[in-house]
């Protein structure tokens, strides 16, 4: 039982004392809807103190638009668009980016990294030039990007790429590393040469890592792009955000945050299913 | 059938004098033949059983499996681990025909195979479920069932009811004893239970440590007895036995 429930008793004056311990559950109320409870309580909290706020002047406008501002501002761009392009090409822009960047950080990250987990060779290979890049802020090599490749796609897509490049190196590797000594004996005592083994047995033991691996960096990759958008580009909702700001239009910012964290909500969301249908077993074992 | 002539076997041990974990041992498995070896932790069985697996390689001495050295793992010798290594991303029948998959076999006639080793050991209703639905005991069948799949010469457990509780080992123990009798597997199999070592053995030897090597040898006869009809009941409270 956790904590809150043991202190919900004593302190819950509305609770019958007479109640035994087994009744914990408040309003009969399992954990799970208590936390989905109250995090409606804390939204509704929230939303409740915005519109206040803003409503009667207690922040300027320019600081904290009104909710309804923020609500007209994305009807009128879905409508008339934002800086000579409709909201879809800004978020198609983006999305291409961060798409194609991933399509590239995964078919190259998954096969390295499973090799480096694999061969010392190729972990020694690759170690020194990951284990030197990957820590840097990507914004910190940004500039480089600029200068070798333009202030195109191609320095974009190449930064972000960089940037998701490395979870999932890392992650194919520990997945590699990870897998039982047990289960490899087994299954070399059922006769599975090195290819076999790695197909059957490898490939599947190191897919939970993988997985999260590219979670993570599409994370990173969410966060760099905006970060390189807010820098050179012409479309984009980073850039949309970056050019309302020069014109103080605090309401366009608020519209491009909260389509940013949407489209983050619904990639970690739809991972999260993909994961639930490729690896059944996690967590069951 | 399976030869041990003086193994020794020791593991390098950092900054001090190599360990041995098996002095001089010497051994002859025969066709048909469950023999156990039984000893407390440390004694070197498991290191006897991965070596004869081929996971741990040698030192000195000579391991032969019908009169060929045996050099690394291989299908010739089937493995029951006390972990249960069942791949989880593969259902129960999936399961035991990899052997035969990995032998080059279809997987439609792998599986074919592969059912008649599940009704061998009672499971033939479990074929399409997942390793991770099935209770520790159906597990440890399937990882039996997939062992023999590939029809070895010896079959190796290690400690392979180690982990179930008394009441479901007595009944894999029992299962063990009728898969031998209808197979004639050879069985070489690892335990620090005495009456386990007694139930299953035809012959029992007791391994004491430091260094590993085996201090007595026992042919025993109760396992055949079971095998010819006898009650365990009356087994289990013979003066022998006991």
């Amino acid at each position: 039982m956790p904590l809150y429930d043991v202190i919900g008793i004593k302190i819950d004056p509305y609770l019958n004392t007479s109640q035994t311990v087994s009744s914990a559950s408040a309003f009969g109320l399992s954990d799970g809807q208590k936390t989905r409870l109250i995090s409606a309580a804390t939204i509704m909290l929230f939303g409740l103190a915005w519109w206040a706020l803003s409503t009667y002047h207690w922040v300027a406008t320019l600081f904290l638009p009104s909710p309804s501002d923020v609500w007209e501002q994305l009807l009128a761009i879905v409508t008339d668009g934002y800086a000579n392009a409709t909201l879809w090409d800004h978020v198609g822009a983006s999305l291409v980016r961060i798409l194609s960047a991933a399509a590239i950080a995964f078919s190259l990250a998954i096969p390295i990294g499973l090799s480096m987990g694999l061969s010392p060779w190729v972990k020694g290979l690759f170690d020194p030039p990951i284990e030197f890049y990957w820590p840097l802020p990507p914004l910190a090599y940004l500039p480089l990007m600029i200068i070798w490749l333009g202030i195109g796609e191609a320095s974009k897509i190449t930064l972000l790429t960089l940037a998701m490049f490395a979870p999932i190196c890392l992650a194919a590797q520990a997945g590699v590393r990870g897998v039982s000594e047990e289960r490899l004996h087994a299954a070399r005592s059922l006769g599975a040469n090195g290819w076999q083994l790695f197909w059957h047995v490898i490939l599947s033991s190191a897919l939970p890592e993988i997985l999260t691996g590219t979670r993570i960096a599409i994370g990173v990759g969410w966060g760099t792009l905006v970060a390189a958008e807010l820098i050179a580009a012409t479309r984009g909702i980073g850039f949309m955000i970056m050019s309302a700001s020069h014109f103080l239009a605090t309401d366009v910012v608020f519209v491009g945050i909260g389509i940013i964290a949407l489209l983050v909500f619904a990639f970690s969301y739809s991972w999260q299913k993909l994961e639930v249908f490729l690896v059944p077993w996690k967590g069951q074992e | 059938m399976l030869t041990i002539r003086d193994l020794t076997v020791t593991y390098p041990s950092r900054g001090q004098a190599p360990i041995t974990a098996l002095q001089n041992v010497s051994l002859d498995i025969l066709k048909g033949e469950i023999v156990v070896a039984l000893g407390a932790s440390g004694c070197g069985k498991s290191t006897l059983l991965n070596t004869i697996a081929g996971f741990l390689p040698a030192t000195s001495g000579r391991l032969e499996l019908n009169t060929h050295e045996i050099k690394g793992p291989g299908a010739v010798r089937g493995v029951v681990f006390q972990k249960d290594t069942l791949l989880p991303w593969k259902s129960v029948i999936d399961n035991v025909a990899i052997g035969l998959v990995f032998a080059g076999q279809s997987r439609a006639a792998a599986r074919a195979q592969a059912h008649s080793l599940l009704s061998l050991v009672g499971l033939d209703d479990f074929a399409n479920v997942a390793p991770y639905e099935l209770s520790g005991g159906m597990r440890q069948r399937v990882g039996i069932a997939r062992a023999l799949a590939t029809n070895p010469d010896l079959l190796l457990m290690d400690e392979p009811f180690g982990a179930l509780d008394s009441f479901t080992r007595e009944q894999m123990q029992e299962l063990l004893i009728s898969v031998w009798h209808k197979t004639h597997k050879t069985i070489f199999l690892i335990t620090h239970s005495i009456e386990e070592a007694l139930s299953l053995g035809t012959r029992v030897i007791v391994m004491s440590p430091r260094p590993g090597r085996i201090v007595r040898r026992y042919p025993l006869d109760f396992v055949k007895r079971f095998s010819a009809g006898e009650s365990w009941a009356s087994i289990r409270t013979d003066q022998a036995f006991l």
